[in-house]
């Protein structure tokens, strides 16, 4: 399957991946410069924390081989895509019980700010064919994606 | 090879999944009460009329064919013969088995009160049978008493109100939730459900009923001497695992059927998983359990190592809640509160180890709590900024790109 | 292997240009366009904040206000005032430095080659004085003492120099600017921590700037130099890197500041450093135009025709012009002077020299100007400049580009050449403007940029959709070297123009895109367009004129844009100036402006769209005007 590597040394924190995220998660039509930013339904699904060193860690669904958050899903909302690997969520299924929060070991998921109804996660950009928007906009090349095996 | 499962809930369906992919060509056949495949976490969505039946489903439309499972469904099992290898329906229908899962889950736990257990009108809300009779009666009914503020009451109580119910509640306990919040984080939804027109009556339990001549009960009699007068009960006093097809033969079983790290009991080729194991009642342990069933069953020996069951999370009203932990400090415990005006967060630490947390209001981000309590990570160095903790703190990545606690 | 450094350049609108760059073997900014292409979002947007210690604060949904409080209305208009006020300063910078070498000059009895524009000056001014030095003192000095008043004291010139309808409108809305020098001061002062936090208020900020920008720093600076420099004359010249003869020994001018060439011109031109050259083996000095001081010397190439080759290209041409081999020095003063020249100078062995030390670069040798040693300087200039050549000369292999550009763009177009060659009326214009031959008049003006669909791209597009709508363009600035090597500056462009305004150049023999060179020649284009106004008796925001800065680069060209809006007028930029992420800020400047000065600003990236935009605008504005 296909994942989005991350080299953490790399990461300055730019919230690129972040920008470009909520860019391609918009629900209204545009270009970044008028993305906005002050509108709380645009949530990435990525997130950068700085730790106390001033290095970054970047927080990045891994799409993971054994995904707790889909043997949690009691909605049937989370899967894993047998044939890509990568973790799907249907919003329509969603029960908004939010056990795959509590269950990501790794702390990626969230609640949308906006309704408490639906789980901020990372599509792998399927529907912009698959090239993640997060990878696209990394100055630094921190994140790319790699083949890896399932 | 055939694998035979009994019960299509989380535990059975994982299980199915796991077996067909471990063994293409194996003849899967599930057996289950249940007419429809549904999460019982959603029955309150049922009854408040937000999805239809179909919607309660958690697997694909097409599941059963799609995964080439053989499904025998509103059919319970009554017996199993362990020395024949066979399972017995209720309509003496038998079924051999090579291996076999019990998956049953529970059933509802009606308390001998009055004429709770003959009256037409009380009902649990455990299965989708549950909510349909519920649903039935709530087309007439206006006052509802709950029975119970765990979170199957809740969600009762949630429902009905959004039908515009009189919904009262009675709980045993002096606070709401009493097994996963502590009194502050019960209050904030205590105050969302009172605002949406929902009664509680606190530390009260149901001593008697009166009965008119239909078979329905009219007024529940508190311990108090409070007559409250209703025209549907729900009962959400805790369940029972539903043990009945095991009863008279030869699996251990007390309460639950007994099993060990394999999900095995004590017959060969017998499993059990889920509610019906009594290990927990909480849905992705009974997803795992069922996938370790079956992992074991295709003959891979795989122990049931993620045990920890004391978590919850909860979502009424736009305020979502996660609860680790029984949050009872105990004497040399450090408890730690936050609260501001959108969230309360309270944490037990224990020997420099997180014991329990509860976040109510915002719980983005705070999945690392539950792998820090069950794996008794030592955060006493970091026990200061506990609410800020996150995977970075334990930030590795694996060869493969998986995330990798570095501890 | 290819030779060239990496094959990823951005595109241009100059196509022999693209592929030369494309095939070099070093490094340009049109290489970096690639590797910088990751733009950081909340830069875009202007909401990023470093102001002080707890930054930098950016806005996002979780973090609507920085840690201070300010939201995203208050960082991006402190942002946006600070590049305003830093651009008024370069401008004013610009006249302040013009304004003392007029007055030096004329002090120690020098050369004033425009004695009509110290007419026209002294017209303005109400200056009676006879004696030219006297009254070229008493111009300047009045500048300057505009220029160094307090905040709190209102200039003397502005009401003399702007249109008095606008004057009446900006005391209106108290917009008229104090010490031109105070009000970059004040500027961030108020844009600094934890200050002023009133969006509004900063926007009027800039509108104050850009009035003090716009008057000092462009009008009257154009005027300035007219009288040191002479008047620009209509005429046509080469352009593009043709204009490089390797025979001779080149200098590459860059900057703003055309008076501080002065003594230096004349130097190169007399027999005695031409002798030092021929010496050397060069059959003489040139100087090779590049950036706006290019423009300006080219705008006046008619003074200058022995020593001046030719304006070879803009501000990102510089480094194809000192790639080509055949520079051997560059002299530098103001921006736009790449900090990118510098690795190619190194290599190239070519000689740099700073004449003011704001524009000071890294690797290059120091001299400001001063005034008193201008002839001191000039020799010791030519010396090393020699010794460059020497070195560098058979060590360097030429990499020359003899078909760039064209041999004859019209140049010198002034508001004096432009109204003296019709007659010394403005009549003309009119008439074809009422008749409709020619439907409107568009300024695209400004810089270039890489990055609004890359180099001169935006800005040539557009110049050739609006030309073909028959409306007629002048430019200003680096836009002008982009469109004029690409072919759109000569007659023979008329076949470029719709129908009716084809027919206007053809008759009249010129292209349909007027040159005014430097951007400080948009002071030019107000003067135009302040005398039509003036002749047809209306205010400048009734005119059938928009602005576009489609690729404006730097903070300069901020100021600029707010005098734009100061003026009333319509102005196209084709990437937001780092704004998008306050809401008032965008409805301030593209909406709520139409009603404070009757300007606004457009938006838009896309060269047809930006066309069909300014059409309907300058439609409505016909409309309005029953014509």
């Amino acid at each position: 399957m296909k994942r989005i590597m991350i080299d953490q040394a790399k990461c300055d924190g730019c919230k690129s991946c972040s920008i470009a995220c909520m860019q391609a998660h918009r629900t209204d039509e545009g270009t970044v410069y008028d993305l906005d930013l002050t509108d709380i339904h645009n949530e990435s699904r990525n997130h950068i924390i700085e730790m106390e060193d001033g290095t970054y860690r970047p927080i990045f669904c891994r799409h993971c081989d054994q995904p707790e958050c889909v043997m949690s899903c009691m909605s049937g909302a989370l899967t894993k895509d047998p044939a890509t690997g990568h973790v799907l969520y249907d919003g329509t299924k969603c029960g908004s019980c939010f056990m795959c929060v509590m269950n990501c070991p790794y702390g990626v998921l969230k609640a949308d700010t906006a309704t408490r109804t639906k789980v901020i996660k990372c599509d792998f950009c399927i529907d912009a064919g698959g090239e993640p928007s997060c990878v696209k906009a990394c100055p630094k090349n921190a994140v790319f994606v790699e083949e890896v095996v399932l | 090879m055939r694998h035979v499962i009994i019960g299509a809930g989380a535990a059975g369906i994982t299980a199915a999944k796991t077996i067909r992919a471990c063994e293409p060509g194996a003849e899967i056949v599930m057996i289950s009460a249940d007419t429809h495949v549904h999460s019982r976490c959603m029955l309150h969505k049922y009854l408040s009329h937000e999805r239809d039946e179909r919607r309660l489903s958690f697997v694909p439309e097409d599941f059963f064919e799609e995964q080439k499972i053989t499904w025998i469904s509103g059919k319970r099992a009554s017996h199993v013969w362990t020395k024949t290898h066979n399972v017995q329906l209720e309509d003496d229908t038998v079924i051999s088995y090579d291996k076999l899962l019990i998956a049953t889950g529970a059933d509802s736990f009606i308390p001998p009160v009055g004429d709770f257990r003959k009256a037409r009108n009380v009902f649990g809300l455990r299965h989708l049978e549950d909510a349909k009779q519920i649903d039935e009666v709530a087309e007439t009914a206006e006052r509802v008493l709950i029975v119970g503020s765990g979170l199957v009451g809740l969600d009762a109580a949630y429902a009905l109100l959004e039908r515009g119910k009189d919904v009262t509640v009675v709980e045993m306990a002096d606070r709401i939730l009493p097994i996963q919040l502590d009194e502050t984080a019960g209050k904030t939804y205590q105050k969302l459900f009172e605002e949406a027109g929902c009664k509680f009556l606190l530390g009260r339990k149901a001593s008697n009923t009166v009965m008119d001549q239909t078979g329905s009960i009219r007024k529940v009699i508190l311990d108090d001497g409070r007559e409250i007068s209703c025209d549907l009960v729900i009962v959400a006093a805790g369940v029972r695992s539903a043990i009945s097809c095991v009863e008279s033969g030869e699996i251990a079983a007390d309460r639950f059927i007994q099993v060990d790290e394999y999900m095995r009991t004590n017959c060969p080729d017998v499993y059990a998983a889920g509610d019906v194991a009594g290990l927990s009642g909480i849905w992705p342990n009974a997803m795992k359990q069922g996938q370790t069933a079956a992992y074991n069953m295709c003959g891979r020996k795989v122990q049931y190592l993620d045990r920890y069951a004391m978590k919850n999370t909860m979502n009424f009203y736009g305020v979502t809640t996660l609860s680790l932990g029984k949050g009872a400090a105990e004497e040399g415990d450090e408890v730690v509160i936050c609260e501001d005006s959108r969230s309360y967060k309270k944490a037990v630490i224990r020997d420099g180890k997180l014991d329990s947390i509860l976040l109510q209001g915002n719980m983005d981000y705070s999945g690392v709590y539950q792998y820090l309590i069950k794996n008794q990570v030592d955060i006493s160095e970091k026990k200061d900024r506990i609410f800020a903790l996150s995977f970075g703190d334990f930030y590795g990545i694996a060869p493969d790109g998986q995330y990798d606690y570095q501890i | 292997m290819n030779q060239c450094f990496g094959c990823n350049t951005c595109k241009s609108a100059d196509k022999p240009l693209e592929t030369f760059i494309k095939g070099l073997p070093m490094e340009t900014s049109h290489h970096r366009v690639d590797t910088q292409k990751t733009k950081c979002g909340f830069g875009l947007q202007g909401v990023c904040c470093r102001l002080c210690a707890n930054g930098p604060c950016r806005i996002t949904p979780q973090s609507p206000r920085g840690i201070c409080g300010a939201n995203a209305d208050t960082i991006v208009t402190r942002n946006f005032l600070r590049a305003v006020a830093a651009g008024s300063g370069c401008y004013i910078h610009i006249v302040e430095n013009t304004a003392r070498n007029l007055l030096n000059t004329a002090k120690s009895k020098g050369e004033l080659k425009g004695i009509h524009a110290l007419d026209r000056l002294c017209g303005m001014f109400g200056i009676q004085e006879k004696d030219d030095y006297a009254r070229a003192e008493m111009v300047a000095e009045a500048v300057l003492a505009d220029l160094y008043k307090p905040e709190y004291v209102k200039m003397d010139l502005v009401e003399k120099v702007a249109y008095a309808p606008r004057v009446k409108r900006w005391k209106e809305l108290g917009i008229m600017p104090g010490g031109a020098k105070s009000e970059v001061f004040k500027g961030v002062v108020k844009c600094s921590t934890n200050l002023n936090s009133d969006p509004v208020d900063m926007l009027v900020d800039c509108l104050r700037l850009g009035i003090s920008t716009g008057v000092y720093g462009l009008t009257l600076t154009n005027l300035l130099n007219d009288v040191l420099l002479g008047e620009p004359e209509l005429r046509l010249a080469p352009v593009g890197l043709r204009v490089i003869d390797p025979e001779y020994i080149n200098i590459m001018i860059t900057g703003h500041q055309h008076t501080i060439f002065v003594d230096l011109q004349e130097r190169l031109t007399k027999p005695d450093a031409v002798a030092k050259a021929q010496a050397a083996g060069a059959k003489g000095f040139k100087l090779v135009g590049c950036t706006c001081v290019g423009q300006d010397l080219q705008l006046r190439g008619s003074h200058y025709e022995e020593v001046f080759d030719g304006h070879a290209g803009n501000n990102y041409t510089s480094e194809a012009i000192l790639a080509t081999g055949a520079i051997d020095a560059v002299l530098s003063e103001f921006n736009c002077t790449l900090p990118g020249i510098e690795p190619i100078c190194d290599e190239l062995k070519i000689k740099q020299i700073c004449l003011d030390s704001v524009a000071k670069k890294a690797n290059a040798e120091m001299m400001e100007f001063d005034f008193s040693k201008r002839e001191e300087q000039s020799e010791a200039i030519i010396d090393k400049i020699v010794a460059a050549y020497k070195e560098r000369r058979g060590s360097v292999k030429l990499n020359l580009l003899p078909d760039h550009g064209n041999d004859n763009t019209l140049t010198g177009v002034s508001e004096g050449s432009l109204k003296k060659f019709l007659g010394d009326s403005w009549k003309p214009l009119i008439d074809l403007i009422v008749s409709g031959d020619i439907k409107g008049i568009a300024g695209v003006v400004g810089c270039s940029n890489l990055t609004a669909g890359g180099h001169d791209v935006l800005t040539v597009e557009l110049t050739k959709k609006l030309i073909a709508k028959d409306i007629i363009v002048l430019t200003a600035g680096c836009s002008s070297g982009g469109i004029e090597n690409c072919g759109l500056m000569t007659p023979d462009a008329a076949k470029y123009a719709g129908p009716k305004l084809r027919a206007v150049c053809e008759k009249l023999g010129i292209p349909p895109v007027l040159n005014f060179g430097p951007c400080l020649a948009i002071g030019r284009l107000e003067i135009v367009a302040t005398e039509i106004a003036e002749e047809l008796g209306v205010d400048l925001p009734q005119l059938p004129l928009v602005l576009s800065a489609a690729q404006w680069l730097e903070e300069q060209a901020l100021a600029d844009g707010a005098f734009g809006l100061a003026l009333g007028l319509p102005l196209h930029l084709g990437l937001p100036p780092f704004v998008t992420g306050s809401k008032t800020a965008v409805k301030v400047l593209t909406e709520d402006m139409k009603e404070l000065t009757g300007g606004r600003v457009i938006i838009n990236s896309d060269a047809a769209d930006s066309a069909d935009i300014l059409e309907k605008i300058i439609l409505e504005k016909r409309a309005a005007l029953n014509i």
